[in-house]
């Protein structure tokens, strides 16, 4: 048998990235997640759909409730909720999905040498489909109904590339955090509860008064919606690509944290699982 | 000599793992007022799971990894296989390694055996290009016949073996590892898949075994490595290797 010199792996105590492969990588997270969006699926009647109208509905409801009985005073209130209210499904859903990951594939894990962020990827990237088609559907028929006021369409790719990484990162570490402390995915539960009340997602922030702002200012999840709201509601270049910024750069500060944590507790995950 | 494919240098792997005591509030009590300090988080219990190994493994060697249950076999596998990081000391590798530990997992229990088998082949050998044809192989040696099609939650664990290892022996490895693949296999099919096994060890570079059949030992393997509390204590040939590990019993019954 032919032996590549090239592929020569050293392993020590700090590197994490050796004999990693993109390619390889990629094609599994693929493969895994079609098995997971195929499994999901199957048996039901509605299939693909139910992922659609679990937002589509939230969005209707919050929108009749807060635009029309509540009557908050936001122009174009509609567009105002969709840029907040889509992503934060998106975030919350990600956590709650991800937080077991690593805890329930551990028989996985064990058997065969795939990395376990292939079974998180997996589940990011299916949460993110589903994303794209709850936030084109719902964007789409409110363009069409009411008229699209907001920034240029194809920015949007920026905002959700920062709260796919940033999601990613917060997956990472609550789903390592789940192995060692098992009530992690009910605190996330309740933290997910309250923080929907705590982030400017159906109001703006301007409505918070002055004492409690600091609220939103430690709170990472409302850096990463931002850029949608500014983008979509009340397009402003300048405020745009500063929220843009800070939440790519939120995005890489919950990156680096999560790899660190899962550095240092590598062994003991799969010591646990 | 031929070449050595895995070099394992002063390696050591130690989990600070905590360990769980059962305690009440009366104990936590007392421990307070005998020593304050106890009350400080500690930074876990240190398990030693492998200590100062020296090993290399060369192309052509069919190592015998042999030790009683709990002694560290697989978590070294995990070491080689890249699973585990060490705490210090290094690791060479040279070419792919392939380790199969418990193949009996279904990845998705809602979808069949074929479906799983598709995935499967996707999380194993993700180099290859074209996996149609391996996988219609893997599934008619399996034998499963109509059940292919059936939801692997229904599965029972002989029928899950059977799928698991047809799929994991299809492709030699550079080193592979095959940590007490046989469990759960029926005695004919058991005999079905050794035979494959004897195949792929032998276009496989170097092979590393862990089992606890003499028999198998030695129709596998020509080299042993006797493993004991993170230690090797023998590495030579498998005849005498068993002997001596054999000879373990009042060290190992203390």
């Amino acid at each position: 048998m032919a032996l590549v010199a090239s592929s020569l792996v050293r392993r020590t105590p700090g590197d994490a990235l050796s004999g990693f492969n993109a390619t390889y990588f990629w094609r599994q997270v693929h493969a895994v997640t079609v098995a997971n969006l195929k499994s999901r699926y199957r048996k039901t009647v509605a299939g693909f759909l139910w992922v659609v109208l679990n937002p589509v509905i939230s969005f209707g409801v919050q929108g009749l409730v807060f635009g029309r009985f509540l009557k908050i005073g936001v122009d174009d209130y509609l567009l105002f909720l969709v840029s907040g209210l889509i992503p934060w499904i998106f975030l919350s859903q990600t956590m709650e999905m991800c937080t077991p990951v690593f805890a329930v594939s551990g028989p996985l894990m064990k058997s065969f040498s795939v990395s376990p962020l292939v079974y998180l990827s997996a589940q990011v990237l299916d949460n993110i489909i589903n994303f794209i088609a709850a936030f084109a559907l719902v964007l789409t028929a409110l363009a069409i109904y009411y008229g699209y006021t907001g920034g240029p369409v194809f920015l949007v790719v920026l905002p959700f590339l920062a709260i796919c990484w940033g999601a990613f990162g917060i997956s990472w570490l609550l789903a390592t955090l789940q192995v060692f402390f098992r009530d992690t995915r009910f605190l996330i539960r309740f933290v997910v509860q309250i923080g929907f009340f705590l982030t400017p997602v159906f109001y703006p922030p301007e409505f918070i008064p002055e004492a409690f702002r600091w609220f939103v200012d430690v709170n990472p999840l409302f850096y990463l919606i931002s850029p949608f709201q500014i983008l979509i509601h009340d397009y402003h270049g300048g405020l745009f690509w500063q929220a843009l910024l800070k939440a790519f750069f939120v995005s890489f500060l919950i990156n680096v944290f999560a790899s660190w944590v899962w550095r240092r507790c590598r062994n003991l995950v799969y010591f646990y699982v | 000599m031929s070449e050595a494919l895995v070099q394992l240098e002063n390696l050591n792997l130690v989990l600070r793992a905590s360990v769980h005591r059962p305690w009440s509030w009366r104990d936590v009590f007392v421990r307070t007022l005998k020593n304050p300090l106890s009350l400080w988080p500690s930074a876990g219990d240190r398990l030693p799971i492998i200590q100062d190994l020296n090993l290399e493994v060369f192309a052509g060697d069919r190592l015998a990894l042999v030790g009683v249950n709990g002694v560290g076999k697989t978590s070294l596998c995990r070491c080689i296989a890249g699973y585990y990081r060490p705490t210090s000391g290094k690791i060479r590798i040279k070419g792919r390694v392939r380790a199969l530990f418990d193949v009996a997992v279904g990845i998705q229990p809602e979808l069949t055996g074929r479906e799983n088998a598709v995935l499967l082949a996707e999380l194993l050998f993700p180099e290859e290009k074209d996996k149609t044809q391996m996988i219609e192989q893997a599934l008619e040696f399996s034998e499963l016949g109509n059940f292919l099609d059936v939801p692997f939650r229904l599965y029972s664990t002989g029928m899950q073996t059977r799928l698991g290892l047809s799929m994991a022996a299809l492709r030699a490895s550079d080193v592979l590892i095959l940590d007490e693949v046989f469990d759960g296999a029926d005695l004919f099919f058991r005999e079905k898949i050794a035979a494959r096994m004897r195949e792929l060890v032998r276009d496989s570079g170097a092979v590393i075994f862990v089992s606890h059949e003499p028999e198998e030992i030695k129709e596998v393997c020509n080299r042993l490595v006797v493993f004991h509390q993170g230690k090797i204590l023998f590495d030579g040939a498998v005849e005498e290797g068993l002997r001596f590990y054999r000879g373990l019993k009042p060290l190992v019954q203390k």
